[in-house]
């Protein structure tokens, strides 16, 4: 029970269920539209939040509704700051990395606090972001970045959650690489290269016997079966990734298949990058 | 020793001396943004920018930018403590239409269907950092909205109510929450009850924060739309339609407006030599002029009947505002009332 906020009513409270069989039954996977090797649209922008050092914000088109928007992300930098007298001393810059969903970025309600899977996330940006920063710049001090997933990249449609939640995330944390590297080329933060996320997927999309295929940025609605996936973010070029996030059931004799897998993350994280660039190309301009 | 000519930049002197700098900005007759004393900033709003609320808008009010998202739950009778079935039909026939403002018998607030919280450690400003508990100034803000959207009636309790007709389901099969205008047989009553979850959130902060969030507790509303529900005897729940959906009645459009009072004199001096000197009123305070001013005044007008009605009105922190400019800041409302219905369009 949280004093300091405006907690409703004391029974809980039941989020709507639907009866509607009929627009069920309509709704199937409804395949994927782009080539194996293409990427969403991405729409990324600079500068959102005047009062932080830097700021941006990003948004990437959804598989539903064409023109419509799925993921969104708002990220702020903060800093870099003198660390606070009580902390150690660091002689490299402090990154802290905060990543919270909205409570109405989901279909289920989220509350205000962070849970482990949002932690979890922070961890992984963190980790990404600190390859490519140049940290012993700007020792004794801080920076705080702070990511709001404003909407997640969930299909409102679909009744099936098929254990979604996890491949949202990675999807989840690929934007939110790529909108932090925005933010942190905003505010001036002296980076070794542009970091960007980007996600591949090993699906099938056939039946249980069908051969598997390997796509760049997957929708978990698109496809019928997500076997495994790989988030990878990516400094281009300087050919190194700095974050390596694994997640699925492959045989482990297939060696192949893991490389072809990190290959096409590396492949989408180019493609978010090319975005990225341009963006901040943009932003000099 | 010869004193040695300053010559700095704006922004510069701006964060060295702040209430200097504006003051000077002042006597020449601008504010140290250029507008001019009694000059909001453009507000813009956006409505359903969200897929998975019931009901959203993004506010833009110059670099103050807030995005709110209504999404509805539902709250079955048996869950509310001290639940009071509504009586015979004069009794919700009142709650329907006439009571007070529309709040129908009360429910709004007894079983607290409203859950309005502002969340502004997103980064939003340098001093609003997450990981910590909400600041002083969000729980501020999320209780004024609270309070006021109780006291305005903005929303109606009928439009909240699930209802369970039993002789109704013969006659039409999805008969749901519509036709509250027919004859209540005696055995309908009130399943549940929706509760709004409005939450706000700010992703850029630059002052004036209650006028851009009510903008979008307002726009929000105005776009909910709640699906048609029913309920489902067989499973004793209720259940949603996924084709049908009500929009929200929305009952007037009220508008705060905010401005906030500068003193020639600074803060510290002020509290001795009260009443001296001259003041400016800047409508629509930005960041550096809010940490500038100590007194505040906050006026909620509507005017969608024709005529205008103070629906709330706030002051705090100083003598400077009396009788006489409070009535003149009524007109000033009136004026922003006109851009912001506007702006809802």
């Amino acid at each position: 029970m949280d004093r300091r906020r405006i907690n409703g009513p004391a029974g809980a409270t039941q989020p709507p269920v639907f009866d509607d069989v009929v627009s069920q039954g309509a709704k199937t996977v409804s395949g994927r539209s782009r080539m194996p090797d293409a990427s969403r649209k991405m729409y990324l922008k600079t500068g959102v939040t005047p009062s932080a050092s830097g700021s941006a914000y990003l948004e990437m088109e959804t598989s539903a509704k064409p023109g419509a928007s799925g993921l969104k992300l708002s990220c702020s930098v903060h800093g870099p700051r003198a660390l606070p007298r009580s902390a150690p001393f660091s002689p490299h810059i402090v990154l802290s990395t905060h990543i919270k969903y909205a409570p109405f970025a989901t279909k289920q309600r989220r509350g205000y606090l962070r849970d482990p899977s949002e932690r979890d996330l922070g961890i992984h940006l963190e980790a990404a972001l600190r390859g490519a920063i140049i940290a012993d710049r700007w020792p004794k001090s801080g920076v705080d970045i702070i990511i709001s997933i404003v909407e997640g990249d969930q299909d409102r449609e679909t009744s099936k959650s098929q254990g979604e939640e996890a491949w949202d995330m990675m999807n989840a944390l690929a934007g939110c690489i790529t909108v932090a590297a925005a933010a942190l080329a905003d505010a001036g933060i002296d980076c070794v290269d542009t970091v960007a996320g980007g996600v591949a997927a090993l699906v099938q999309d056939g039946g249980a016997d069908s051969t598997p295929t390997i796509v760049v940025d997957p929708i978990p609605s698109d496809h019928a079966k997500i076997l495994a996936a790989c988030c990878i973010a990516y400094l281009p070029t300087r050919d190194e990734v700095t974050n390596l996030w694994f997640r699925g059931d492959l045989p482990a004799s297939d060696m192949d298949l893991y490389t072809h897998l990190v290959e096409k993350g590396i492949l989408a994280s180019r493609n978010a990058n090319c975005v990225l660039t341009n963006c901040l190309m943009e932003t000099i301009e | 020793m010869t004193t040695p000519t300053i010559d700095l930049p704006g922004p510069i002197f701006a964060k060295l001396a702040p209430h200097p700098y504006q003051l000077r900005a002042l006597s020449r007759g601008a504010r140290t943004n250029g507008r001019a004393t009694q000059e909001p900033r453009a507000l813009s709003i956006n409505a359903s920018p969200l897929s998975h609320a019931h009901g959203s808008a993004l506010v833009r009010l110059g670099d103050t930018t807030v995005l709110c998202g209504v999404r509805g739950e539902l709250l079955p009778v048996e869950q509310i403590p001290q639940f009071r079935p509504l009586g015979g039909e004069e009794e919700y026939l009142e709650g329907e239409y006439g009571g007070a403002g529309g709040i129908g018998r009360g429910e709004l607030r007894d079983y607290d269907l409203l859950v309005p919280n502002i969340e502004l450690a997103t980064g939003s400003a340098p001093q609003f950092l997450p990981g910590v508990p909400p600041t002083a100034l969000a729980q501020t803000l999320s209780t004024r909205v609270y309070s006021l959207l109780h006291a305005a009636g903005l929303v109606k309790a009928g439009d909240l109510r699930v209802w369970y007709r039993p002789g109704e389901g013969k006659k039409q099969e999805d008969g749901g929450m519509e036709g509250v205008e027919q004859e209540v047989a005696e055995e309908d009553r009130v399943v549940a009850y929706w509760v709004l979850y409005i939450d706000l959130l700010f992703l850029s902060y630059d002052g004036n924060p209650f006028d851009a969030a009510w903008a979008a507790v307002v726009a929000a509303l105005r776009d909910t739309k709640l699906p048609v529900t029913r309920w489902d005897p067989d499973r004793e729940m209720v259940v949603c339609s996924r084709a049908e959906e009500r929009k929200l009645n929305i009952k007037g459009l009220p508008v705060a407006c905010s401005a906030a009072v500068f003193m020639e004199k600074e803060q510290s001096e002020a509290v001795t030599v009260a009443g001296d000197g001259r003041n400016w009123i800047l409508l629509d305070p930005d960041r550096l002029e809010e940490t500038l001013c100590k007194e505040m005044i906050t006026i909620v007008v509507d005017c969608s009947d024709g005529e205008t009605r103070i629906k709330s009105l706030e002051k705090q922190g100083g003598t400077v505002l009396g009788r006489e400019l409070i009535r003149g800041f009524v007109g000033v409302a009136e004026e922003r009332w006109a851009e912001v219905q506007m702006a809802m369009k």
